[in-house]
């Protein structure tokens, strides 16, 4: 301790410079460590890495243009400049001199020019000033005019001046020309032949390694002033992020590692470097949704500002990859961003953001499979949901299934419907994972028995059309079964739900079926489904009574399993305990033990039956007396996919990720899982049905379920509306909720009888040209009431019964799709005599009734030739699209037989009208006009 | 090792934790003698190190423990519990000095502080630190970027940021008007008064515990069992719902603590005089008002003229009342969790119908 008066240290002077140095030398480290830390990001990394892959493909570009140049003309070009340099050579002297001449007049122009301009300058300043003393005090204006009115002379003379020299210069090049045009014309042609490869030559230069753009411009504490490696962002002023208080542009810096997303060339680089793996619909400039105005997390989400692997929240697809991305990038659940990406396999779920209201968004093939099922399965019946209201109920109506059904068969069904029928629709109600234990299955076996009491003692007489209907051959009747079309809607063997998709589920399978109903149902119902239940969407096929009875009879024949046993029994006592149970949730205890004590088992068990089929919405499928008016009972799900995860209660399950997507797979999996472990009263229970779902179609419900969202994007972004957008939007939900798209393929999409079919000539026809093909009235007629027009098909257009309104969105729906004009259009009647010779002539030497049917099918032709009836044509075809037809019958519908007869249009092969291919057509198409009589749906009183 | 933990879990009751952070306090004020060994400090911070480097074994532990937003709480609790002990250290080397008649360490130090260079060489090399500390902490702890605000979805559970933790945690036992109005206002005004009502002059310039024994109890009391304690078991323990989570326990949102506290009024109606509430609002929070008006009108007189009567005449009438209101003010946070928790008493007064409850 040093003395007061003495000057002395606190503290060790040599210790403090030891500490004094080792701070310093500890912020200096930790100073770099942090200009590093800012310096080294992921992105730059793949923006080195990607320089190499491109200057890889640009070699391998160049070597394919190097490849493509005409090496033979290159040389040829050579040669010519260099004997047109030889004759320039020989003129040498006089090209020096009008060079020389050339400079001094381009001297005296610039100075001209410059002259020029300044002078204007100067007048433009002067007439002004004079311009403002002239508003204001005109009567001094006078005085200044001569003055302005000289400049504005000079100004002019200099301009000629220019011109003069101007003139001068050209002829000066011209001469110059005549001397060296050889020589530069060869040149320019050499330049054409080679710009690509001179364009990836340079592209390759500037890709290799160089000090300043590679080091310098992006060392640390450098990188701020024009670093090479740069964020790379879309801004896309019309699609939008929702930041909750407002909405804001989408900035999308995805590109930054993505580097060659929108680049042919990528396809085989490992990502983040790959193309997009469809540039033709997305992200290319030329697809509907070009990057710059799309961007890219509107449909793949995720936070897409960030420009961090983990941070952008990427999803991964699968365990292998969520393994793989665990070691490689640290990833973990994201849990910082509300919406992190969808996993790739349902990113179509984001094309409902801007493709509304519609079930079928072209070239998404898993969403519209997803949204087929949804509705297969039933979904909107208890869960309302946008776009998907106002649809029937998915199941049959039980209203008069006492004349359908036993007892004992529903009561089996509603056990367990996948043990009666594999591939049915119908989901399991009890013996579910919250239900499997003995005191469970006693209560499940009440409910069933109660429920089956009510329906039938609430079920409506039938009276079968044909009282004591014939019997008939099963034999034949599996034929019919097979051939008229009966599978395009329903599945007869063991094919599970998955494989026959959304479009032959449309019907209820018909599996067991002989154990379900009886003969005289099967007659009844075949004969006439509206018969039985007025608002079925079964058609009528038109079959006979004699084909009638041969369906039933083998239908009859479909047995199967007889489903799940029950698996406990009860006393009569237990029915008044559950009611009990059931009526003490809505009554005070003591009213219901009196309301329970006062009704004898059968009332009870009719009572629960009402109030079991009221807690579990079997109504919402089905219609049942009673229900008429009781709202479903699961909650909507239009918005489910904005869902935040923090509403979603994953209860005990800790054995799956805590992910929005999780949570919604799990409940398909087993609705009833959120149960487990929980100790809960019979009525607290969760009550979804189980569908019993496979992985496949977990994930394409989740997919549906995410597409529900919030809306966020502007009008802009959407397709733009139109009276055209409107008809194709209502008209594809209406091929697919009548399941059109079962037998017909309609803008590429279904057509699922065909894959049913050895002889595709068989199938049903494609209906995508539809609308530029056929009448709008003879189509209307046609709707209503279906006549043959190839004969020699088995499978046969049912009679849907439909209302105007349906048949309008179809009619309306088929010329949206060819973009026609509307329903009328000129065509001026022909009459034979009309028609030149010539058409008749062609008719006869292209041999069209080779194949086509006139009055009669021709003989000795293979099926897959046949044509339909041309006698129809004139009440049938659009006289245009007859044309467009001979043109190139390919191009209308792929796969046809029909010959492109005029290959060298506009000429051709054959003499009529001079070789005038289109005259020639013209003849051949009038003549077919006049002919009449063939079957037609417009005589038939339509 | 799971046993460990659970045992662990129990002490994270806010009740348990509470009164052995009181416990803790007597404690190191009865036996500072030996709380202020060097054995007893160092082996303190030995112990909490161990119990650290123990629960980052701990899925949950870490997940609270290593959040960014924590970490420095952490420090927190070797910082005041470090200081706590160097001071009561200190305290204690003087009054034993005093005791024997020497001199205070203090004392003989000299006055004179040497500027230069080492008061500016020391601030220089503080300076220098501290730059390089917010450096590697600022890259070390890195604050991720998160979803857009959304009103609709607070987070769970919502926490005040770390220093008004301690308010925070009042709100659970009194009203926002009182929790987050009144008790902060007077806890600033009762700052700024210390030094109009804190007239002893000793212990000015040097550590002593003997001769300002009830303020260092009282600030004690006030600043670590109070205020710096309630931040740790703000951070640490508070999960979900705001419910309380043991350092091991997985913050689970279903679990569920039992709300089942009653008001005053209904203990003394329903429960003791087996009537229904009273409609006339004041008859009904008669006992309760009378109680808060006594507590702070009553009780210092009282005070005054008997435990306190010493400090009421060395005070002077003004400052007396001043420092016994700022006090008691103080002290009713620890009597309202004391009667919520053993009398499950929820409000002293309570009159919803103005949105005024004690």
């Amino acid at each position: 301790m040093a003395d007061k008066k003495s000057v002395g240290h606190a503290y060790n002077v040599d210790f403090l410079n030891v500490v004094f140095a080792a701070s310093c030398l500890f912020l200096f480290l930790t100073s770099i460590w942090m200009i590093w830390d800012d310096y080294d990001r992921e992105w730059k990394g793949y923006q080195r890495q990607f320089v190499l892959l491109e200057s890889e493909v640009t070699r391998l570009n160049l070597d394919a243009a190097q490849e493509a140049v005409d090496e033979g003309r290159l040389e040829e070009l050579r040669a010519q400049r260099a004997e047109a340099e030889q004759t320039l050579l020989l003129n040498r002297q006089r090209v020096d001199e009008l060079q020389s001449q050339l400079e001094d007049v381009e001297a005296e122009l610039y100075l001209a020019n410059q002259n020029f301009n300044f002078q204007k300058a100067d007048y433009d300043v002067e007439r002004y000033a004079f311009e403002e003393v002239q508003a204001e005090h005109p009567e001094e204006a006078e005085g200044l005019r001569p003055e302005i009115d000289a400049m504005y002379e000079r100004w002019v003379e200099l301009g000629l001046e220019v011109e003069r020299l101007t003139a001068d210069r050209d002829g000066l090049r011209e001469q110059i020309r005549e001397f060296t045009g050889g020589v530069s014309d060869a040149d320019a042609e050499i330049r054409e032949i080679t710009a690509e490869t001179t364009r990836l030559e340079a592209l390759l230069v500037d890709l290799e390694v160089d000090f300043v753009n590679d080091y310098l411009l992006n060392a640390p504490l450098l990188d701020f002033m024009a670093p090479t490696l740069t964020v790379q962002q879309t801004i896309t002023p019309n699609v939008v992020d929702d930041v909750n208080f407002t909405r804001v542009p989408k900035m999308d810096r995805c590109q930054t590692c993505h580097l060659a997303i929108d680049r042919e060339g990528f396809e085989d680089y490992p990502q983040p470097f790959r193309t997009h793996s469809n540039l033709e619909t997305y992200v290319g400039s030329a697809s509907p949704h070009p990057i710059g105005s799309t961007g890219c997390s509107v449909c793949h989400d995720g936070m897409a500002q960030s420009v961090g692997f983990v941070h952008s929240s990427h999803t991964p697809t699968g365990d292998e990859q969520t393994h793989r991305w665990e070691e490689e990038y640290d990833w973990a659940v994201p849990h910082l961003w509300d919406y992190p990406m969808l996993p790739t396999e349902m990113t179509e779920a984001s094309c409902a953001r801007c493709h509304k209201d519609t079930v079928y968004v072209p070239e998404a093939a898993n969403l519209n499979v997803a949204y087929g099922l949804y509705e297969r399965a039933g979904c909107y019946a208890c869960h309302r949901t946008r776009g998907f209201d106002g649809l029937r109920k998915p199941g049959p109506s039980l209203t008069r299934i006492g004349a359908k059904l036993t007892p004992e068969w529903v009561a089996d069904w509603i056990r367990d419907p996948r043990a009666v029928k594999p591939s049915t629709w119908m989901p399991r109600v009890w013996y579910n994972s919250n239900t499997d234990s003995p005191e469970d299955a006693r209560r499940s076996e009440v409910e069933i028995d109660s429920v089956v009491a009510y329906l039938f003692a609430n079920s409506e007489d039938h009276e079968f059309a044909v009282r004591r209907p014939p019997r008939g051959d099963p034999a034949r009747g599996e034929e019919i079964v097979a051939s008229v079309g009966c599978l395009a809607c329903h599945i007869v063997g063991d094919e599970s739900r998955l494989e026959a998709g959304p479009r032959r589920t449309f019907g209820q399978p018909l599996q067991s079926i002989g154990d379900k109903v009886s003969y005289e149902w099967l007659f009844d119902w075949v004969r006439d489904p509206r018969h039985f239940s007025s608002e079925t969407f079964m058609p009528d096929l038109r079959l006979t009574d004699r084909e009638v009875a041969d369906v039933a009879a083998y239908l009859e024949g479909l047995t199967g399993s007889a489903g799940r046993p029950a698996e406990a029994t009860y006393e009569d006592g237990e029915v008044g305990d559950v009611l009990l149970d059931y009526v003490r949730s809505v009554l005070p205890t003591a009213e219901a033990e009196e309301l329970v004590a006062g009704m004898s088992v059968e009332e009870r068990q009719l009572d629960l039956g009402r109030r079991v089929i009221g807690r579990y919405g079997c109504y919402g499928c089905h219609d049942i007396a009673g229900f008429e008016e009781t709202q479903p009972i699961g909650i909507e799900l239009s918005e489910q996919g904005s869902k935040l995860l923090a509403l979603l209660d994953f209860a005990f399950v800790h054995d799956i990720p805590h992910t929005k997507i999780e949570w919604f797979k799990q409940k398909m999996r087993d609705p009833r899982a959120f149960d487990r472990s929980r100790v809960l009263q019979p009525l607290e229970k969760l009550r979804m049905p189980d569908f019993g779902m496979s992985e496949e179609e977990v994930t394409l419900f989740a997919t549906a379920i995410m597409s529900f969202q919030t809306d966020v994007q502007p009008l802009a972004a959407q397709v733009p509306r139109s009276a055209r957008h409107d008809a194709l939007r209502e008209g594809r939900n209406l091929v697919r909720r009548r399941n059109c798209v079962g037998c017909h393929e309609i803008e590429a999409d279904g057509g699922d009888y065909v894959d049913l079919l050895d002889d595709p000539s068989l199938a049903p026809p494609m209906l995508t040209p539809e609308g530029a093909k056929v009448r709008p009235e003879w189509l209307y007629a046609f709707f209503r009431e279906p006549i043959t027009i190839r004969p020699w098909l088995d499978v046969r257009m049912p009679s849907f019964g439909l209302e105007d309104q349906h048949w309008n969105v179809a009619l309306d729906y088929f010329a949206a799709i060819s973009d026609v004009v509307g329903p009328f259009r000129t065509h001026d009647p022909v009459t034979l005599a009309q028609v030149p010779p010539e058409g008749r002539e062609l008719f006869d030497l292209l041999r069209c009734q080779q194949c086509h049917v006139l009055d009669t099918i021709p003989a000795d032709q293979p099926t897959d030739n046949l044509a339909p009836d041309l006698r129809m044509a004139s009440e049938r075809l659009q006289p245009d699209w007859i044309l467009d037809w001979l043109r190139e019958p390919l191009a209308i519908q792929p796969g046809t037989r029909m010959p492109m007869l005029w290959t060298e249009l506009p000429g051709s092969f054959y003499p009529q009208f001079g070789q005038d291919g289109e005259r020639q057509m013209e003849a051949i198409r009038d003549y077919l006009l006049t002919f009449r009589g063939g079957p037609s749906p417009l005589r038939a009183g339509n | 090792m799971d046993a460990i933990k659970s045992f662990i879990n129990i002490f994270a009751d806010p009740r348990l934790f509470f009164l052995l952070s009181v416990v803790a306090l007597a404690l190191i004020v009865w036996k500072r003698e030996i709380f202020a060994r060097n054995a007893v400090g160092y082996g303190l911070m030995a112990v909490l190190a161990v119990f650290f480097a123990f629960g980052l074994f701990d899925e949950n532990f870490v997940l609270i423990i290593a959040k960014p937003d924590n970490v420095p709480i952490v420090a927190l609790i070797f910082l005041v519990i470090f200081f706590t002990w160097y001071s009561m250290r200190e305290a204690v080397r003087n009054d034993e000095r005093m005791a024997a008649g020497d001199d205070v360490i203090e004392k003989q130090e000299s006055d004179r502080v040497w500027v230069w260079p080492d008061l500016v060489y020391t601030e220089l090399i503080s300076l220098i630190l501290c730059t390089a500390i917010l450096v590697v902490w600022s890259i070390g702890l890195e604050a991720p970027i998160e979803q857009p605000a959304n009103p609709a979805a607070t987070p769970n559970p919502s926490k005040a940021p770390w220093y008004f933790l301690g308010l925070q945690e009042m709100l659970v036992y009194f009203d926002p008007w009182l929790a987050g109005v009144v008790l902060p206002s007077l806890i600033i005004v009762g700052l700024m008064a210390i030094p109009y009502i804190d007239t002893n002059p000793k212990g000015n310039g040097y550590y002593t515990f003997n001769e300002r024994k009830a303020e260092i109890v009282i600030f004690l009391f006030g600043f670590v069992v109070l205020w710096s304690s309630l931040i740790v078991l703000g951070t640490f323990l508070r999960g979900p719902n705001w419910n309380f989570f043991g350092p091991f326990e997985y913050w689970d949102v279903h679990k569920l603590e039992a709300l089942t506290n009653v008001q005053l009024s209904d203990y003394v109606w329903v429960r003791g005089l087996g009537q229904s509430l009273p409609d006339n609002i004041l008859l009904r929070e008669s006992v309760g008002i009378l109680l808060t008006l006594g507590y702070v009108f009553a009780l210092p007189v009282i005070l005054a003229r008997t435990v306190f009567r010493n400090y009421y005449e060395k005070l002077g009438a003004t400052r007396f009342y001043v420092t016994v209101v700022l006090f008691l003010m103080m002290l009713s946070l620890p009597v309202k969790m004391l009667t919520r928790w053993v009398f499950n008493l929820k409000y002293v007064v309570s009159i919803p119908e103005y949105f005024f409850n004690i």
